[in-house]
Parts: structure tokens; sequence; C-alpha cells
């Protein structure tokens, strides 16, 4: 009897056992990196039918958010405006109105325009929960989560982006903590707002209204910690009774 | 071995340079890696379908219908409309600022003039106000900064201080000049909100 196996499949099994380890590292890795909204959402910029600049409108000339997205305060969807809003300020005669980047609006609103079509202006959706997450925008603007948590600063956006994640762990880290992320109802469209830019005075007389404790108790209480979205959003919960829902059925209904 | 390694070297170099940083921008629509159910048979918000004939999911009414859970305009059916969120107009003077053609003064029954109203009033007024007439009502919004387009009202002279409530509310409802109507973004209760804060504006200036 000779040697069935020849001697270099010796190592053959921890060879094998080695490549396809490497093999599978690899693989796990890339679609760790890759399988995660984090990669196939964030960054999504698409070319709009009008280049309509957010820096400008809600930055430069500091125009508040429900300017346009009216329903945000009232409804679970945070609307795109009708064309009827940009004409209030593009339209004949008005700002910017013959720019030929106003096409489309002319040809939805301007009868008196030869490729007038009356056809509403088609922009493209870039934030999109799946049809099986339901998501209300009312809730969240009413108790001092603002447009920049989940939508990044659009006011310094020429073009939106697809700015956070919208993945379902990352709404859940807000649902268990929610702190860090609520402010003062009058902040709420003020995207670059910072917990130094609230009045302590009238933040305190606030809360004791809310609360019915004093004043100076509520000041000595946070004497020494450091003044702080986490502090701000800690008053705010409690005042609220803020509990964000992490069952299921919250969402998935 | 050696080649194995060599070309799963390769392999990953390529496959990074190919998938990129996170947060890179792109404009085609997102992979959806599980699509099941992320797309179901229902209508969202403002969405597009090819369903109806003009490829909008919001259809009006048929002509002639009213949709269940509406009253009918101009039928004395005012009764809904003490809600904040109405839009919907009949002919009271709460709706339209006018007793029949005349402009009304004072506030109508369904609005309650208290501090609360004006505070809402002021919100109001600078989100949708401010940018044409200016922080204090005087027509020198930020408009008129970067545009040269024809003046503005000034809403805390003489002439606008002396017009009634129900007219400053109609000019909110219908616009004028060059001004576009705000009945479509501005619900009835809030107008009304607006119309006790630029009265404040005009007592302020001394107007």
């Amino acid at each position: 009897m000779g040697n069935i196996f020849p001697r270099w499949t010796n190592l053959l099994a921890v060879k094998l056992l080695v490549c396809l380890g490497a093999l599978g590292t690899c693989v796990i890795a890339v679609a760790w990196y890759s399988w995660t909204p984090k990669y196939t959402r964030v960054g999504y910029m698409p070319q709009q039918p009008i280049p309509f600049d957010h820096s400008l409108h809600a930055g430069q000339l500091g125009m508040d958010c429900r300017y346009c997205h009216t329903h945000v305060e009232n409804s679970l969807h945070s609307n795109i405006p009708a064309a009827e809003v940009c004409w209030n300020c593009h339209g004949a005669g008005k700002v910017k109105s013959d720019s030929p980047k106003l096409e489309p609006l002319r040809q939805a609103m301007d009868e008196n325009y030869e490729n007038f079509t009356g056809e509403p202006i088609k922009w493209v959706q870039i934030h999109k929960t799946p049809d099986y997450a339901y998501f209300d925008h009312s809730v969240h603007v009413n108790r001092g989560v603002s447009c920049v948590e989940c939508h990044g600063r659009v006011d310094e956006m020429p073009v939106v982006y697809h700015a956070k994640s919208l993945s379902m762990s990352w709404c859940l880290d807000c649902h268990r903590d929610p702190a860090a992320n609520l402010r003062p109802l009058d902040e709420i469209t003020n995207l670059d707002w910072t917990a130094e830019d609230l009045d302590k005075d009238q933040f305190y007389a606030e809360l004791a209204g809310k609360t019915g404790a004093k004043v100076e108790e509520l000041k000595a209480a946070d004497e020494g910690k450091e003044w702080s979205r986490e502090l701000i959003g800690a008053h705010l919960k409690e005042a609220w009774q803020i509990h964000p829902p992490q069952d299921c059925a919250a969402c998935h209904r | 071995m050696r080649w194995f390694f060599l070309v799963l070297a390769i392999a990953v170099v390529a496959t990074i340079y190919a998938i990129g940083p996170r947060g890179e921008k792109f404009s085609d629509p997102p992979f959806e890696l599980f699509p099941d159910m992320d797309h179901q048979f229902k209508f969202r918000p403002q969405e597009s379908s090819q369903f109806f004939a003009d490829d909008q999911v919001a259809q009006k009414p048929v002509t002639g219908t009213v949709p269940l859970g509406y009253s009918l305009p101009h039928a004395g059916n005012d009764d809904d409309l003490g809600s904040d969120l109405a839009y919907s107009s009949g002919d009271s003077y709460f709706s339209t600022g006018q007793f029949g053609d005349f402009y009304g003064k004072g506030y109508p029954k369904e609005v309650t003039l208290d501090a609360a109203l004006v505070k809402r009033g002021q919100e109001r007024f600078q989100i949708f106000c401010t940018p044409c007439h200016g922080e204090t009502g005087d027509g020198q919004g930020v408009v008129s900064k970067y545009w040269a387009i024809p003046p503005t009202a000034n809403l805390i002279d003489a002439r606008v201080s002396a017009l009634p409530e129900g007219q400053i509310f109609s000019t909110i409802t219908h616009g004028k000049g060059l001004m576009g109507p705000y009945n479509g973004v501005i619900p009835v209760k809030d107008r009304w909100a607006i119309v006790s804060y630029v009265k404040s504006l005009q007592k302020a200036s001394g107007n």
C-alpha cells in the first residue's frame, strides 16, 4: 500500500480553512459596512426639477421652514409646498420670475405662458420611511424634536441630501434616551440652535409654570451641573411627560 | 494559497473602490437590500400613482359631490369652521372678514382676543409675513434688501392702521397687488391671530 494522499495534502484542510476564513471575513466586513442605511441612504442627493436652494431661502434669507412645509405641525406628513406657494414670491413680475431655472414653475402656474400645462412640479422625495413604518411629524415637532435632528443642517445645503440614516436602530437610540434631542418649542425651526442660545431665566420660569416647582429650587438643583442639551432636554422630558414608545406597535401598526 | 490571497486582495481593493465610503453623494434612487413590503398597495400623502389619469394620489372630489364628514360651503354650515385647522370657507364673518359687501370691524365670535391669540399671531406673522413685510411690519423685509421688486405695503403706516380687521383678514386670504393669496397655507383661525398681531404692531408704532 503506497501513500494514497501525497505529501502536499497534509496541510490542505488547514489551508482551506484559512482561505475560507479570510474570504468570509472580507464578505462580512463588506456587508457590515454597506448593508445598512448608513451606506445605502445617507448621501442620496437626487436632482430636483427646480434646483431649489435651501441654503439661500432658509439660511441666507432666514425664512422659516414652515413657510413652505405648512402642515408639519398638524399632520403626519410634512408637505412639499404647492406651486402656488413658490408663486407667492416668484410669480410674474416678482423675484427672479424670468429665471430659466423656474421653467417648471411657470409651466405649472403662469396661464399666460406659452408652455403653460398646469402640471404640478414633480419634486423627488428624498427622505422616505418604508410603507410598514408609521412616522408622524406633528408629534415630534410639537414635543421639541427639531427638524435638524432627522434632516441635518438643511439650511446649509444648496442641494438637499439624505443626512441621517433613518434606520430603525437610529430611531430607537433617540426613543430610548431623547433628552439630548429636545428643545423649547419656539426654537423648533432654528436649525443652528445650541444650549448656549437659551435664555435661562425665561426657561426656568416657564418650567416652573409647567411643573409647579419654584424657580429657585429648580436653579439650585442644577447648580454645578454642566449646561447642556442633555440637561435642558431632561427638564423638558419631565415637564412634558415624554415617554417615547419602544414597542413594535408604536411604528409598525 | 499565495494566488488565492493575491486574487482576494485584488477583489477587496476592487470592491472598496466600487462601493466607496459611507455618506458619498449620489443621485440614483437608493438601493433597497430587502424591499419586502417597503412599497405596499397603499397611497401616502403627495405620492404619484399611475392609477389615476393625472398621476396624482390626491384627487379632488367629483364635481357635485361632498366627501363624507364634510359639509357644503355656502349652505349655512359653518359649525365645523371653529376648528383650529379649518381652511375651507363658508360665508360667515369668521371665514370672509365681510358682512355682505362690507368689511367688518372687530373679531368674529369664534375668536377670542387674548394674549394667547396675539402670541400665536406673532409666531405666524414671523413665519409667513416677515420675508416681505419685515419683523416690525414696516415693509422692509429681507426681500426688499436683495431684490428690487415694487414696494411692499408698510403695515404700520396710517393708511393700513385705519383699515378694519375684516379687511386685513380679507387681504391675507385673497392677496392684493403682487401679494398672493394665503388661504391655502394659513388656517382661518391663524389668519385672525395674525390680524390681531398686526393690530398690536400698529398700536406699538403709534399709528
